[in-house]
């Protein structure tokens, strides 16, 4: 048995953080946990079942907006609602699109989810009735029952609260049927099959759940920012989003929330450096990927193999 | 709409898509020799015409010239991005080396922000503005000009993958490395050449299109469409990303005719996964059944 004491200092970091950082890194831990909690949802695509999306950015985009719409139309609906909601909306257009996406591999995978992800952007831009276009929407802040999450801190602690939820989820998948068909078909699609996986069902089931895991990432993403517009869910973003499963490690939970702090923290702390900041941050991936080849989570292996 | 104003619209069309499939060509090479998607194509395109377009001001330079500047600095750049970095990149996989050329892309397009700003500049053109009639239907001599030089590459590139002997050591590393390793080609040649190929393409379309979109640090986003039009005529076929980038290209000038403007970007992309529902593997490509 793996020793516990790391998750729970981890866990005793997080619950203290409001108290030990200014409230400016409240706000940014909650950017990176959301990020965190995306990167999970693509690593079960990407990392086991060898599906590369880069219209992530897409499903997040859904996932906040059904969120922040249901807010807006039933003001007092319980937080947890409109987040399950988020989530479930995302799953059912993930698995309408990805089910006919089976018959994709690698780079033409890529490509659909690309022009995916264009797509959810032009709707939501020309749905102005209900999205407001490009003049963007306010979203209200979420209630937990009677109280309004209004604080940076209380918004800190429900993404925390979720985010902890769907890690446990996502770290205990490896014990259930469906985790073990997944680790079956990251390590080869076609011994998996042999041995009698249903490829295509699991494959499906991981873009269901990927898609779902990043719907309500999307409705914490909007309660945290507040204010939701198209052009935040542009193609970089879901390239981002491939960067933190790359650097931090493919097929792996704690490499995808590792990926997503560096991405966030570097995003962030480069901001300083404007016109250099993309340099910076290419130079920094460049880097990274020739001296840690499979990411940090497999230097990180190596390291303590030594 | 009428017959000529019709067949303007498409030839203007089939002009943006050579650039595409120019762009996307680049991509297949380097694809087909190493397994490796190149991010920073766009970015490289960007730079070498940059760096013509530099030369070109200061040393007032005839066009020609300056086309053979963008070249030189094309092969220049991609020698040394493959061989000082890429290649020592041991033990990466795919993936990784995905996010290196990203890197390079964010790199050189922060980089060509930083010597010649994020504004646009205008470029010379080796075609004159005025439009050429054809009996009733007049057209773009740029157009006709872009379409021209495009078909003269991609015949140059059929001809050096036919018949030279590095066409055929690099159709030989792209069907399988290991025995083209044991009939002698220096696969590490190849992709050094592959680089330095697509890189030459990549600039011959910059110094062609820079005129018609402008130069700017921005430019290097065709490799969007360039990977869209590889995608969309199989990728790895380089018949296939010709087409593609054609049938983009027509199918871009044309949308915005028939379509109202709420779905006319739309458009291109929802072909590009119908298309892909119908043929998973792109219009000329094969689906590779791998053996185990």
């Amino acid at each position: 048995m793996r020793p516990r004491w790391p998750l729970a200092a981890l866990g005793a970091l997080v619950a203290a953080w409001p108290w030990l950082a200014p409230r400016y890194f409240v706000f940014l831990a909650s950017v990176m946990l959301v990020n965190a909690v995306v990167a999970i949802g693509l690593n079960l695509l990407s990392g086991y079942t060898n599906q590369l999306s880069f219209g992530h950015a897409g499903f997040l985009a859904i996932g906040a907006y059904t969120a922040a719409l249901l807010t807006i139309h039933a003001p007092a609906l319980p937080v947890v609602v409109a987040l399950a909601a988020a989530g479930v909306v995302t799953a059912a257009v993930g698995l309408a699109f990805g089910v006919p996406c089976l018959r994709l591999s690698g780079l033409y995978l890529a490509m659909a989810t690309l022009a995916f992800g264009f797509v959810i952007g032009e709707v939501i831009l020309n749905l102005d009735a209900l999205t407001h276009g490009a003049d963007g929407l306010r979203v209200p802040a979420a209630r937990l029952g009677a109280w309004p999450l209004a604080t940076d801190t209380a918004r800190y602690y429900l993404v925390a609260a979720v985010a902890a939820l769907l890690v446990a989820a996502a770290l205990n998948l490896a014990h259930t049927r469906t985790g073990r068909a997944l680790l079956a078909i990251r390590e080869s699609e076609i011994a998996a099959q042999a041995s009698g996986v249903p490829v295509a069902r699991y494959k499906t089931i991981a873009f269901g759940v990927s898609a779902f895991y990043t719907g309500v990432a999307g409705g914490l993403f909007a309660f945290v920012v507040g204010f939701l517009s198209p052009d935040a869910f542009d193609v970089f973003l879901s390239v981002d989003f491939v960067v933190m499963i790359i650097v931090g490690g493919l097929g792996s939970v704690p490499g995808s929330i590792v990926g997503a702090a560096v991405v966030t923290v570097l995003h962030d702390s480069l901001a300083a450096f404007q016109g250099y900041r993309p340099l910076i941050f290419g130079a920094i991936l460049v880097a990274c990927m020739l001296f840690m080849p499979g990411g940090i989570t497999s230097a990180a292996r190596a390291l303590a193999r030594r | 709409m009428s017959g000529a104003a019709l067949a303007h619209v498409i030839v203007s069309g089939l002009a943006t898509g050579c650039i595409y499939a120019l762009m996307a060509l680049s991509l297949v090479i380097i694809y087909n020799a190493t397994r490796t998607l190149n991010f920073a194509q766009g970015e490289m395109l960007m730079i070498s015409t940059f760096v013509a377009w530099s030369v070109q001001r200061a040393l007032g330079l005839p066009l020609l010239v300056t086309l053979l500047v963008a070249v030189a600095a094309a092969a220049g750049l991609a020698f040394a991005l493959e061989r000082l970095v890429v290649r020592r990149a041991i033990g990466a996989t795919h993936w990784d080396v995905l996010i290196i050329t990203l890197g390079f892309s964010l790199m050189l397009q922060a980089g060509a922000g930083l010597v010649w700003t994020h504004d646009q500049f205008p470029f010379p053109s080796f075609f004159s503005n005025r439009p050429v009639a054809l009996g009733p239907v007049r057209m773009a001599p740029a157009s006709l000009g872009i379409i021209g030089a495009s078909l003269a590459i991609m015949l140059t590139l059929a001809a050096l993958f036919r018949w030279t002997r590095l066409g055929r050591a690099m159709r030989a590393v792209a069907q399988n490395q290991r025995a083209a390793r044991l009939m002698g080609i220096s696969v590490e040649r190849v992709y050094s050449l592959a680089w330095v190929l697509a890189a030459v393409v990549g600039a011959i379309a910059g110094v062609l299109v820079a005129p018609v979109i402008f130069l700017s640090s921005k430019m290097g986003l065709l490799v969007i469409n360039g990977f869209t039009a590889a995608v969309l005529g199989g990728f790895g076929s380089m018949p296939g990303a010709v087409l593609g980038g054609m049938l983009l290209g027509v199918l871009e000038n044309l949308a915005p005719l028939y379509l109202p403007t709420s779905i006319r970007y739309s458009v291109p992309f929802v072909v590009l996964i119908g298309i892909l529902l119908v043929r998973p593997a792109g219009l000329l490509g094969r689906v590779e059944r791998r053996k185990v």
